[in-house]
């Protein structure tokens, strides 16, 4: 379908827009009640990681470090550091779950984290994710896969109407509630796993907690065995899903790439109408469905005549790019911060492995940029549109609160680029 | 031998004041209770004000995708400004396993190809100072094929905090820039800036006046620098360090090898801007130049009274508690007073002796050093009857929860709060956060909570 690179040909990164996959593993572990993430490196990773998120969700980051040094990084197995940082996290709070995981440092040396582990007296989920391998998407994939693994009891029977959703990294949290809605929408109980939407959703607690407040409680994913249907959403997600299998063979699994646009939207109401019997869904979902139908038509023209630059995450390229297609936008380029065979299906004329001087580069090709806040300079410079997406988002408030997906937020989606599209073809032709 | 400076050395800095009263194992943080910044970012934040230079990070994702574009360091550098750029040799596995010097050396290549910098600060970060790549030798081999100073850092996180990194990194640049060029002219008045980082512009809210005085900035690390002023910063007459006890180390070296003089001091609020001009005037010692300092210094004074009068009557009777860190302890609390709010509390907790001693002066024998701010700060609002109160974004709701106005004052700020004008900056924002309604009615109880 498209020009695709799959390999980076520079021996560096130029204004990256990259995020290592210990930082996806902190935010998968953000997603579950009373959690503790701790990263095992030197404390730079986990201080960058929590200022990085505490910008980006205007909330406060919950987030520990096992402060690895300069001795204890060249003969230390990990033991100590694992240990007395469990010790010293429990001085102060009582987490219902300590989220391990790993940077570059100690898979350099080896540490054997998963011997470490079953030293530790206390519930915790360990995973391996060094941040010379992957990137953002992979390491919440890694966890979100590390604690299907690790905490889920097998069962043998399945309830129907209980169902799991794996969403991958880039869905921001009203994403992940507005999924949850549609489903249960058709009688359905739904538990998300990561879940964002109850605990990042920018919320005014009654307190400053030093644990994460909100998310899928431990003891609900020790009971996931038993749903009848799991949804993933994302191609990274899709491992995540087998592991849930393994748990019980019973268990039903229907993957989406994404959930944005009319079609994905269908499917997944098809699927829901399937599973029920129903036959309509439920009203508003059949008036937000006229409404995006709608503005697929009220935005076309701005979209139609605009060139567009995605860059992102691959499952999210996949959903947006999918979403300007349906509605003649072209997507000249997509840029992808890491490789993935969901590489392959994307909608763009051409998709490359790359940063953001390869999309400087290539600024003849598209008009308007979608991509995080690094692209501001870049469309500053270049004299192009800009929509903000992806992480991190810095200069916006209300990053939680965006959502793009399935009817509702796919209308809004098609507005807020056919405005921005607009608005700077304005620009252009009065300067 | 290695190039690499001694961390043991570093840690023992003579002449830093509170050096004796840690303990040995103050670079140690605690597994599990930490949350400071690791030693390549506080390198990088020592340097990376150089927007003439490349600053290339040899290591994985982390160190640099998560930390570029995030510091308002400003330049009047007129090429591309190379601070708001990230590069990282991104090394992968197989670069742990084979060694990622190939890869670094293309890179540095890649970089002076394509962006022609001053200079390429090379840094190690945990992974490639683990696995051993040698960047001694290759900055080396980089700085004769191309001819401008490659300047390895050698502050892999895991060797300790990002104050530790910031002299790794004010080390880099004795050992390498400092030094290895001649200025074209010399004055009696030639200063050299340390630990000014200009972020938000917090330079400029002063150099006008020292350059209205004949003071010269020579060089500075690294606020608005340059990299052929760096170079020449050995024949300052005089260091001034500006908030940064990081880099006493580096001018303390400076004034053993090449004699020269250094003062600490802050261009925080109204009064600290007056002494430090005076610090300066009188370390430099001429009579006609502390003259005319005092002349400059009265009228600058009499200039930032007068607009700050509308304010005064906004601030007049209103208290503050104060909960940060180091000498902001007490500077944020000099500013304060020269605005007319009364300090009543300031922490303390995070501040070296020093600093604590500051603060008792600055805050008079009524004001509370707090400890325990966490616990202390809400009982005090309510005895004190504080108005304000200034601290990290984790304390909103202490000052929610007791309706009082709230700045952060730990953020990334976008304004620059130095100089004389900068107090007016904060005054505004300070003006505005009383104002608001929002810290009274965001605790309002839902109608289904009554
Ligand atoms: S701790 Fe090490 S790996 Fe982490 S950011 Fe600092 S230098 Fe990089």
């Amino acid at each position: 379908m498209a020009e695709v690179i799959h390999k980076r040909v520079k021996p560096l990164q130029v204004n990256p827009f990259k995020l290592s996959q210990p930082m996806g593993a902190t935010l998968a572990f953000m997603g579950v009640d009373n959690c503790m993430p701790l990263m095992h490196g030197a404390q730079g990773c986990t201080s960058l990681t929590k200022v990085f998120f505490t910008r980006h969700f205007c909330e406060p980051i919950a987030i520990q470090t096992t402060a690895v040094t300069d001795a204890l990084a060249v003969l230390d197995g990990g033991d100590y550091s694992i240990v007395e940082s469990v010790k010293n996290i429990c001085k102060k709070v009582t987490p219902s779950l300590i989220g391990l995981h790993t940077t570059g440092l100690p898979e350099t040396k080896g540490d054997d984290i998963a011997g470490v582990a079953k030293k530790v007296d206390f519930p915790l989920v360990y995973v391996n994710t060094p941040d010379y391998e992957g990137g953002f998407e992979s390491g919440w994939a890694l966890t979100c896969k590390a604690m299907i693994e690790q905490l889920v009891a097998p069962a043998t029977r399945v309830n129907d109407n209980k169902l799991v959703l794996l969403p991958h990294v880039s869905l921001q949290p009203i994403e992940v509630e507005k999924i949850k809605d549609f489903i249960e929408s058709f009688g359905f109980n739904v538990l998300a796993l990561p879940d964002l939407s109850s605990s990042l959703d920018g919320h005014l607690g009654e307190k400053q907690a030093a644990l994460s407040s909100g998310g899928i409680a431990v003891e609900e994913i020790k009971a996931l065995g038993d749903a009848g249907l799991v949804i993933s959403v994302g191609d990274s997600m899709q491992a995540s899903a087998g592991a849930l299998q393994k748990k019980n063979p019973l268990m039903r699994h229907q993957h989406f790439s994404h959930l944005q646009g009319l079609e994905a939207t269908d499917a997944l109401a098809e699927l829901l109408l399937a599973e029920t019997g129903f036959s309509g869904p439920p009203l508003m979902l059949a008036r937000w469905r006229q409404r995006l139908q709608d503005a697929m038509l009220d935005s076309h023209f701005s979209l139609g005549q605009t060139r567009f630059l995605v860059v992102a995450e691959p499952d999210q390229i996949a959903a947006i790019c999918q979403a300007l297609y349906d509605v003649g936008g072209k997507v000249t380029v997509a840029i992808s911060s890491v490789d993935s065979p969901q590489l392959e299906k994307i909608r763009a004329k051409k998709v490359l492995v790359g940063d953001l001087e390869d999309a400087e580069q290539l600024a003849a090709d598209y008009d308007l940029i979608i991509g995080n806040f690094h692209c501001e300079a870049l469309a500053h410079r270049l004299h192009k549109g800009l929509v903000l997406r992806g992480f991190p988002n810095w200069e916006q408030v209300g990053n939680p609160l965006k959502n793009d997906l399935l009817y509702e937020g796919g209308a809004y989606f098609l507005f807020e680029c056919a405005n921005a599209a607009t608005l700077m073809r304005a620009h252009l032709a009065a300067s | 031998m290695s190039q690499k400076p001694k961390i043991k050395d570093l840690l023992n800095e003579s002449a830093c004041a509170h050096n004796k009263t840690k303990k040995v194992a103050c670079n140690a943080p605690t597994p599990g209770a930490t949350t400071g910044g690791c030693a390549f970012e506080g390198a990088q934040i020592s340097l990376f004000p150089y927007a003439d230079a490349a600053h290339l990070v040899h290591g994985p994702m982390t160190c640099i995708g998560s930390s570029w574009e995030t510091r308002a360091t400003q330049t009047d550098w007129p090429g591309r400004d190379l601070t708001q750029m990230g590069f990282t040799t991104d090394i992968n596995l197989n670069d742990v396993v084979f060694s990622g010097e190939e890869k670094l050396r293309d890179a540095i290549d890649y970089i002076m190809a394509n962006y022609a910098p001053q200079a390429v600060f090379v840094y190690s970060t945990c992974v490639t100072a683990m696995i051993g790549d040698d960047l001694d030798l290759i900055c080396k081999q980089a700085a004769e094929k191309h001819g401008v100073p490659m300047v390895p850092v050698h502050a892999p996180g895991f060797v300790g905090s990002k104050n530790l990194g910031s002299r790794l990194g004010g080390e880099a640049a004795l050992r390498h820039l400092i030094g290895t060029r001649e200025p074209e002219t010399t004055t009696p008045f030639d200063i050299n800036l340390i630990g000014e980082y200009n972020v938000t512009g917090d330079m400029w809210q002063y150099a006008h006046l020292l350059d209205e005085l004949g003071i010269r900035v020579l060089a500075t690390l690294s606020g608005n620098g340059r990299i052929a002023d760096i170079r020449c910063a050995h024949r300052a007459k005089l260091n001034v360090i500006v908030c940064a006890k990081s880099l006493i180390s580096l001018t303390r070296k400076m004034q053993e090898q090449y004699g020269i003089l250094s003062i600490s001091l802050s261009f925080y609020g109204k009064r600290d801007t007056s002494n430090g001009l005076l610090a300066i005037a009188t370390a430099l010692g001429d009579a006609d130049l502390l003259k005319r300092t005092k002349q400059l210094i009265v009228r600058e004074e009499a200039l930032l009274d007068e607009k700050l009068k509308p304010y005064r009557r906004v601030f007049a009777g209103k208290k503050a508690v104060l909960n940060t860190g180091g000498n902001k302890t007490w500077s944020i609390a000099a500013a304060l007073q020269d605005l007319g709010i009364e300090v009543v509390a300031t922490a303390v907790k995070k501040a070296t002796e020093d600093d604590r001693e500051k603060a008792r002066q600055v805050l008079g024998e009524d004001g509370v050093l707090m400890m325990n701010p966490g616990a202390e700060q809400a009982r005090l609002i309510d005895e004190r009857g504080a108005h304000l109160l200034l601290a990290g974004g984790r304390s909103l709701y202490t000052a929610i929860k007791k309706g009082i106005a709230f700045a952060d004052v730990n953020q990334e700020k976008k304004k620059s709060y130095g100089g004389y004008s900068g107090l007016l900056n904060l005054a505004e924002d300070l003006k505005n956060s009383l104002e608001n309604p929002v810290f009274k009615l965001v605790a309002r109880r839902a109608p289904w909570q009554k």
